[in-house]
């Protein structure tokens, strides 16, 4: 009976491993209760045994069970319950195989040098034979094995229960230190000649059978529940995906991924829609790069390569342009993944548009820039005014003190002494009028110029943005070119712009001189030597006369009949405040062309 | 009449130009009086002499303006022409209908300051000639009664003794004793005389105007 169960058991088990090759344990488990049947076999043999040697022979290939029994249980502790310390186990299983060598090589069997004669007892009811002879010394091997074998069960059980994990040391380890010490108590006693019983260990064994296998078939059941949850957490899953689904498509959100191992991404119907892919093109990086706006293309490269290297998570905006000449601003976040040597293998993103945002942003852009265009010109209206009326007291008083020396001189005996004192005030008013500029240049130098590295194709790019329509209402073609990768300079971009803005304006003015003809304002900005930009600002206009091109940045010089003559002396001032130089020349093909020089931006400035 | 010699009263708070504007109008044979304030001119003036006032309009305290409006109100209301470093259009607009005299720039050409400035000399003159002469008429017609400023409103509303007796209900050869007593009083010898003074002097300006009914 208990052989059958053992077997089904077995089977059972065996089945289970053929589905989950994983299932280690229940093979051994297996082995275990196919090992316990055939123990459970040999010893009814050895029963109804009728000559010595039969007894002999059978319990000389029951060992084998014994043995296999034995190396199946140690390595069942050791993968079922993932404890024991391996010396013992490797100790118990190389005496347990010594046994079975001697078992083979010494005397009839393990137990027994020779079997002398069967005695007969009754057992269970039966008459069963047992087995009398001299003892084999070296039964010892095989009861020592036996010995190491549970305390190895007995150090792994008490592991496991220290782990917490006690219902298993207990069903497990306590029921195989049970069983296989009460049948290894019997079986010395039996063999040794002390106690006239059959050996009848596998009755202890078939125990231990069917309490590992309660215990497996728990785990069993366990594992479908884990299924079934596994399953509803699937079915969560799904719901988690969809609604994420929906939540990146209610926020515009397009996600692609690129995998750079195998060369491949893949992308959401969002994404595809926004970079203009149909639903089923192939994704290739080449053909999205040549989507990617021409000057934006390279800082993609850039904040890719940079993430790769820092922290993997970058965040950028581009433009798009797609094939109908449609312009789209996209802002995308990503995370570059790593493997375990840091080489990046994946790279995860999510993109929306932003062309709207963008547009607005420009136009406020272009709204300040405005107010700050009519603050400056107000500025320097009211500048202009709190000169004028500084300057033309110290300026009316030298005028009315010169014509009152000249009439004094006209008198017979001119008082000398009177007109000393005139010319000591001319001097003097002439040094207060000298102050007032120098005030108001050192008022310009001063005014906090909040110097830092400026782009020069933004700067120009926004003054000309500024004056754009200006010049349009004036039929005027204002021309930009700025050179390739020009450093950033050192400046104060809002004076800087200041003075561009006055040269441009300028230019302007000076085309309105010119009837008919070319009109037409070039800005342009180059390298100047290896630490000085150069921004010219050309005009079409009629020029400046040879004997003017000296004064025309002294104050209050203008050629202008409206002129205030300040805006060419403020600009110097700027300047020179930047350490720059400014200057005007004639042009050979005609019209006046500003040029002025501005320090690059150098490190450790 | 032995007139005082008329003075450019100059305020400016610019002490320099003060000095330089006083030395030209020297030189140019004016007298000169300079002030740094227009509240130093006002309490300094002189109530009752000839002249003008040369005044800075961007002045702190008190403006041009605000002098030009405190002047007129005084018994000896002096022309007044207005300096300014730069020329502003509304400023100069108030000025002009507050009655200034000219509006000059600190700069402007030394004969234009002078010209402006004699100008003003000679409308100061002219208009002090005529308040005296007024002043002179008006103490004159004072010492007239009642009764013969009554006599006089009809008078010179042309109206005959026979008519002005009917009028004020008495005798006609009061009326004449009345009209003897006026024309010495006043020093005239004829009608005419008597009806151009009454209007110079700027007396009865309702009646004179009204027509005489019934003719």
């Amino acid at each position: 009976m208990s052989v059958s169960a053992c077997l089904t058991l077995a089977g059972i088990h065996l089945l289970v491993w053929v589905r989950n090759r994983n299932a280690w344990a229940n093979v051994l488990f297996s082995l275990t209760a196919f090992s316990t049947a055939a123990w459970a076999f040999c010893e009814l043999w050895m029963m109804w045994a009728d000559t010595p040697l039969q007894f002999a022979t059978v319990l000389k290939w029951g060992h084998v069970a014994v043995w296999s029994l034995v190396l199946s249980l140690v390595g069942f502790v050791r993968l079922y319950l993932k404890s024991g310390r391996p010396w013992l186990a490797w100790t118990a299983c190389g005496l347990r195989t010594s046994s079975l060598l001697l078992n083979f090589l010494t005397g009839q069997n393990l137990n027994y040098l020779e079997i002398t004669r069967l005695g007969h007892v009754r057992f269970l009811g039966e008459s069963v034979s047992i087995a009398e002879g001299v003892p084999n010394p070296w039964m010892l091997v095989g009861q020592l094995s036996l010995v190491v074998w549970l305390i190895f069960t007995t150090d792994a059980a008490v592991t496991t229960w220290r782990r917490g994990d006690r219902h298993r040391a207990l069903t497990v380890g306590g029921s195989i230190v049970f069983f296989a010490l009460v049948s290894s108590i019997q079986a010395p006693l039996v063999f040794w000649g002390i106690i006239h019983t059959p050996v009848s260990a596998s009755l202890f064994f078939t125990g231990l059978v069917t309490v590992m296998g309660y215990e497996l078939s728990g785990e069993a059941v366990r594992a479908s529940q884990l299924d079934r949850k596994l399953q509803q957490s699937e079915a969560g899953l799904h719901e988690i995906e969809e609604r994420m689904r929906l939540a990146v498509e209610g926020a515009d959100f397009g996600i692609w991924v690129r995998d750079l191992v195998r060369n491949e991404i893949w992308a959401t119907e969002k994404w595809r829609a926004l970079f203009g892919f149909s639903e089923t093109e192939r994704l290739e990086l080449d053909k999205i790069l040549e989507r990617i706006h021409r000057d934006d293309r390279n800082a993609f490269h850039l904040m890719v390569e940079k993430a790769a290297e820092g922290d993997g998570s970058y965040q950028t905006e581009y433009r798009l342009v797609l094939a109908g000449g449609e312009t789209r601003w996209i802002d995308s976040h990503g995370r570059v993944e790593f493997d375990g040597s840091g080489k990046p293998i994946l790279v995860r993103g999510v993109s929306h548009e932003i062309t709207e945002r963008k547009q607005a942003e420009h136009e406020s852009q272009n709204l300040r820039g405005e107010i700050a265009h009519a603050g400056r010109v107000s500025m320097m209206g009211q500048l202009a005014s709190a000169l004028a009326h500084e300057i033309s007291q110290p300026l009316g008083a030298i005028l009315r003190n010169a014509e009152a020396a000249e009439l004094f001189l006209q008198d017979a005996s001119p008082d000398l002494e009177e007109i000393r004192a005139i010319l000591a005030d001319i001097r003097k008013d002439d040094q207060r009028a000298g102050h007032v500029i120098d005030r108001m240049r050192g008022l310009l130098k001063r005014q906090d110029l909040d110097k830092r590295p400026v782009d020069v194709a933004e700067l120009v790019g926004e003054v000309v943005a500024l004056v754009r329509s200006d010049a349009t209402a004036r039929h005027v073609k204002l021309e930009l070119t700025v050179a390739d990768h020009l450093p950033p300079v050192f400046g104060d971009a809002v004076h800087l712009q200041q003075v561009l803005l006055n040269l441009i304006v300028n230019g302007m003015d000076a085309i309105d001189e010119v009837k008919g003809g070319d009109r037409r304002v070039n800005v342009s900005a180059s390298l100047d030597g290896p630490h000085t930009v150069e921004i010219a600002v050309s005009d079409s206009g009629p020029g400046v006369p040879a004997d003017k091109l000296a004064h025309i940045f002294d104050p209050f010089f203008t050629t202008k009949p409206r002129g205030m003559g300040m805006g060419l002396s403020i600009s110097r001032a700027i300047i020179e405040a930047h350490r720059g130089r400014i200057w005007a020349e004639n042009q050979s093909e005609g019209g006046a062309s500003f040029r002025f020089t501005l320090p690059i931006a150098e490190e450790g400035i | 009449m032995n007139e005082p010699t008329p003075i450019v009263h100059v305020v400016d708070d610019d002490t320099s130009f003060l000095t330089a504007i006083s030395r030209l109008l020297r030189a140019n044979g004016f007298s000169v009086k300079t002030y740094s304030s227009a509240h130093e001119f006002l309490a300094q003036r002189d109530a009752d002499s000839p002249g003008c006032v040369l005044a800075d309009l961007q002045m702190p305290e008190m403006n041009g303006l605000d002098l030009q409006s405190a002047l007129t109100e005084t018994s000896n209301p002096l022309p007044i022409l207005f300096l300014t470093g730069h020329g502003d259009i509304p400023t100069s607009v108030r000025a002009m209908r507050g009655g200034a005299e000219d509006f000059l720039e600190k700069r402007a050409p030394q004969k234009k300051l002078v010209d402006a400035v004699t100008r003003a000399l000679a409308r100061g003159s002219r208009e002090r000639e005529l308040r005296a002469r007024q002043r002179e008429l008006r103490a004159r017609f004072g010492t007239l009664t009642e009764r013969e400023l009554e006599v006089l409103s009809l008078v010179v509303q042309g109206k005959l003794n026979k008519q002005i007796a009917g009028d004020l209900g008495i005798h006609e050869r009061t009326v004449k004793l009345h009209r003897t007593a006026i024309t010495t009083k006043l020093k005239v010898q004829s009608v005419a005389e008597l009806t151009r003074l009454t209007q110079e002097a700027g007396i009865f300006p309702e009646s004179l105007r009204t027509f005489p009914k019934g003719q």
